[in-house]
């Protein structure tokens, strides 16, 4: 039988707290909380509960990664314009929408975020902007006033699609470059309620709900200039959440014929089943990564946020004697 | 006594750290309207975490209970939405909820 020393070529840290980075494979002993601990990965990905937001709601958007998000918008009771900013651990309020909307589509970053679209008492075309602390009012508007469309990009160059506008289920595409709005070339399938990820020149549209009120798994890839339908998803829905980018897109959450806590991860060509969410939940909003992805708010105005871990995360375990 | 595959508790989720990756990884934890989770019964682990996060184990009929209630208040909250109002076709009237044994 092999040793520690032989595979690993060192012998076992006795220290008074964990290492700060260890390595996988590394097995310390812990003399403070007398642990045995053991630097291992994940095998598979992971859900776990993050900060609660102050304010829970449905029909929101959100920007940012899993450390540095946005969430912004939505309806608690009424349609609100609040933006809470999370850290990792905690949320805090932000400097509000200088308009009130829910199912509105949001993309960018913590410290330069980007809203557009919605509903209030109509559907909306305002644009605004946030910087870290406020947000202002682009003069640019989208060409098409819509709502629950799919969102992805940055600040100066986001990138909606799909979505409701006067009628439902549309095929619109419209490219934003930080000042105004430019109608692109339309998805293949018309769909609401669908997803997005990516950028504005390699964008994902997944789920949603097309021409008859099918829930659909519908998969379409943008290269800034027009999409190309691809592999669908393994489990139709929509009004999911959504992370990452074109090659190694996160979704979770939606509804099928109730709400679903499935979790699927896109590698740029075809979709594997990950680990449920924690909470079912549909409406909600996503932030970060396909590795480090952010679900927050949703169904019943909740304020549940979960931290999704994909396989290969560092992982620190305990040796416990039988 | 036929064997039971989950156990049920109410715990309030105080955020971070409530469910951690490590928990997530070792087994399966859901949620459900009224801070009801289950987990799997029989589970060292997550009995662990339910003593951890000063969860209150009820019975299948009890955390039923407390699950339908919450549900059914919900579908009359979106029964109450008027006709015309864009969440009734956003947010599709909540289904119940049957919790497996």
């Amino acid at each position: 039988m092999s040793t520690y020393y032989e595979i690993f070529g060192g012998k076992i840290n006795v220290l008074s707290a964990d290492p700060s980075n260890p390595v996988e494979g590394q097995m310390w002993y812990n003399t403070t909380t007398e642990i045995l601990k053991y630097q291992s990965v994940t095998t598979a990905g992971a859900w776990a509960s993050g900060g609660n937001m102050t304010t829970g709601r449905s029909l929101l958007a959100g920007a940012g990664t899993q450390t540095e998000a946005l969430g912004f918008g939505g309806y608690t009771t009424t349609f609100v314009a609040n933006t809470e900013e999370y850290n990792g651990s905690s949320w805090t309020g932000g400097g509000s929408l200088n308009t009130a909307r829910y199912i509105l589509m949001g993309t960018g970053t913590q410290t330069a975020g980007l809203c557009f679209g919605g509903t209030s008492t109509g559907n909306s075309n305002a644009t605004e902007e946030y910087d870290g602390t406020s947000w202002a009012t682009s003069p640019g508007t989208l060409n098409t006033a819509v709502r629950d469309a799919g969102a992805c990009g940055i600040q100066t160059a986001g990138l909606c699609f799909g979505g409701t506008s006067t009628v439902q289920f549309i095929t619109n595409t419209e490219e934003y470059d930080g000042t105004s709005w430019t109608v692109g070339n339309g998805l293949n399938t018309a769909v609401q309620g669908n997803a997005g990820a990516g950028t504005q020149t390699a964008g994902l549209s997944f789920g949603g709900e097309v021409t008859g009120s099918v829930v659909t798994n519908n998969t379409e890839e943008y290269d800034g200039t027009s999409w190309a339908s691809v592999n669908n998803m393994n489990t139709a829905r929509r009004l999911l959440g959504d992370a990452g980018i074109q090659t190694a897109a996160l979704a979770f959450g939606g509804y099928i014929t109730a709400v679903s806590n499935a979790t699927e991860e896109y590698d740029g060509t075809s979709w594997v089943t990950s680990t449920n969410m924690t909470n079912a939940r549909h409406t909600l909003a996503g932030a970060g990564t396909q590795t480090a992805g952010l679900g927050f708010g949703g169904t019943s105005a909740t304020n549940a946020t979960e931290e999704y871990t994909g396989a290969g995360a560092p992982l620190t375990k305990t040796v416990t004697a039988q | 006594m036929a064997n039971k595959n989950y156990q049920y508790c109410v715990a309030e989720c105080w955020g971070k750290g409530f469910i951690t990756h490590n928990d997530s990884t070792k087994f399966s934890i859901s949620g459900f309207p009224g801070n009801v989770w289950q987990v799997p019964a029989n589970n060292k682990d997550a009995n662990l975490w339910i003593n951890g996060v000063a969860g209150i184990r009820k019975t299948l009929e009890e955390a039923q209970a407390i699950v339908t209630e919450q549900v059914q208040i919900a579908q009359a909250a979106y029964d109450a939405l008027p006709a015309d109002d864009p969440r009734k076709l956003q947010n599709e009237r909540p289904n119940d909820i049957v919790l497996p044994e």
